[in-house]
């Protein structure tokens, strides 16, 4: 089979001031901070701190596997996320992805609340990669999944979260991508509707996709996911193959 | 084996142009957004976008042309000053947009991928829009004062490129500033409203001194509103050809920075935003 992912030697440096509590740099910090580096002659060196969020983590994933990555908080399952789908970019090492990538790293990102359900299927849509007409083909199949067909005209403010959540995850789930990316979303939504999620994550890898999947519900990833991948502390623990 | 995308901080892969491409959809969905959620649970809804620049044309006509009785050459001073502020607006407004979008966007920036440049340009394309039923006032004034444009007005659409051009550019750059510098918040108001002074919105170029003339056109706004003022009232009104390319070098070089820091900072967007 043919690689899909190949990560190698992948690593995400963070830096942590520890100066206040300060949230942003605003200028006057970085102009009276020269200056007064000027008139000292010294260099202060505001305590900083090296953080790796990822450390030197490889690993290689095959067309149509489905991946589980474990790991407690902090472990560098979300920036592993976020890094494979390129919305921050990692400090060195290399990774090589084949195939359309698709992430849902959240439920409902771009969603307006002032928007009506239907506008909003348009819109969110688009923000993750899909064109009008790939919209407007699937846009009865995303209702229909949501099950909310009665509420397509009302803003999205006016929904319950489980609606919501539903519309939300049915947009993504309608993507066609090579490659899937999902960060912990089934947390929402009721039993049922997790089941219905999990399915539609089993029939998008057997039409031979990749689906790559954080979760700390065990069941669902020993139930999903052919291999895991242990995070721990940024580093790769162990990678298991799941035979079933 | 070919891959599609290879992600190496070391060696910059040039997917920008197709990602853009592929993400072309985007530019209108987000500009949609935005009108669409503008006048939502308003009254009057999209009367809105008539009434404020006919307001301020109004106020400007009368504390330009009535208080301070500046010099109109028989033009009626109405149509000076809305020839000015046509442009001064679009900019003033797609601008602070512009600075403040990828900021009021940053939750997308932190949860998906696509190309971050999308979003300050669409901001510009919503204010776009304000401009185009600005205009259509304009005609209407020009109507009303039975004034007949001269050839001149052919060249407008260049001056509406180049007002868009200048804008993209500072947006761009204030907008990455903005990321990481939250004070731009504050400067841009003040940029817009010191601006509005500095540039011949309420006033021709003409009152401006012969040796102070290099420093003024260094406004790249300053070719722009010049340039509109020609081509709408066109006839008596003498192009400034150097003021006109010294504004014009200027717009270049905002564009080029602001484009270059962009991209040259997009990369650590979501890690500071």
């Amino acid at each position: 089979m043919a690689v899909a992912i190949r990560v190698e030697n992948l690593t995400k440096k963070y830096i942590l001031r520890h100066e206040g509590g300060q949230k942003y740099v605003a200028l006057r910090d970085v102009l009276t901070g020269s200056v007064k580096k000027a008139i000292k002659g010294e260099i202060t060196l505001p305590s900083k701190e090296e953080f790796y969020a990822l450390n030197n983590v490889s690993f290689e994933l095959q067309q149509g596997e489905r991946v589980g990555i474990i790991g407690r908080n902090g472990a560098g399952k979300s920036t592993l996320l976020k890094v494979l789908s390129r919305i921050t970019e990692p400090t060195s090492g290399r990774i090589s992805i084949k195939g359309r990538v698709a992430s849902l790293l959240e439920v409902g990102t771009g969603f307006h609340p002032e928007l009506t359900g239907r506008e909003n299927i348009f819109l969110n849509g688009s923000i993750l990669g899909m064109s009008k007409r790939e919209i407007q083909s699937k846009f009865d199949e995303i209702v229909a999944f949501a099950e909310v067909e009665r509420f397509l005209d009302t803003p999205v403010k006016r929904y319950s979260s489980g609606m919501y959540v539903r519309l939300a995850f049915a947009v993504a789930a309608h993507l066609e991508p090579e490659i899937l990316i999902v960060d912990e979303v089934l947390a929402v939504g009721d039993s049922e509707f997790q089941k219905k999620c999990l399915g539609k994550m089993q029939d998008v890898s057997s039409s031979g996709r990749t689906v790559l999947f954080v979760s700390h519900n065990m069941a669902a990833i020993q139930n999903l996911c052919d291999k895991a991948i242990f995070l721990k502390k940024g580093e790769v623990q162990t990678i298991e193959e799941q035979r079933k | 084996m070919e891959f599609d995308i290879i992600i190496d901080p070391a060696k910059r892969s040039s997917n920008f142009r197709k990602d853009l491409w592929k993400y072309r959809g985007l530019f209108y969905f987000l500009s949609w957004r935005d009108i669409l959620v503008r006048y939502k649970q308003t009254a009057v809804g999209v009367l809105w976008s008539v009434i404020r620049p006919l307001m301020t044309m109004l106020v400007f006509t009368v504390i330009f042309g009535k208080l301070a009785k500046l010099p109109a050459d028989g033009i009626p001073y109405v149509l000076l000053v809305s020839a000015g502020m046509l442009p001064w607006q679009f900019f003033a407004n797609a601008f602070s947009e512009a600075s403040n979008s990828l900021i009021s966007n940053s939750s997308m920036l932190s949860k998906v991928y696509f190309p971050r440049i999308i979003i300050p340009i669409s901001a510009v394309m919503v204010s776009f829009i304000d401009f185009l039923i600005s205009f259509v006032i304009m005609i209407g004034l020009m109507i009303w004062y039975k004034f007949v444009p001269s050839w001149n007005i052919v060249f407008l659409p260049l001056f509406i490129l180049l007002a868009t051009f200048v804008t993209i550019g500072l947006g761009l750059l204030i907008s990455a500033l903005n990321v990481k510098y939250r004070d731009f918040r504050y400067i841009v108001p003040f940029i817009v409203q010191f601006g509005l002074y500095v540039s011949p919105v309420g006033f021709k170029s003409d009152i401006v001194p012969e040796h102070l003339r290099f420093w003024y056109s260094m406004n790249p706004m300053v070719g722009v509103i010049d340039g509109f003022r020609w081509c709408l009232l066109g006839g008596n009104i003498a192009f400034d050809t150097t003021g006109f390319l010294i504004s014009l070098l200027v717009s270049v070089i905002i564009f080029i920075v602001g484009f270059t820091y962009f991209r040259k900072m997009e990369r650590s967007f979501a890690d500071i935003i």
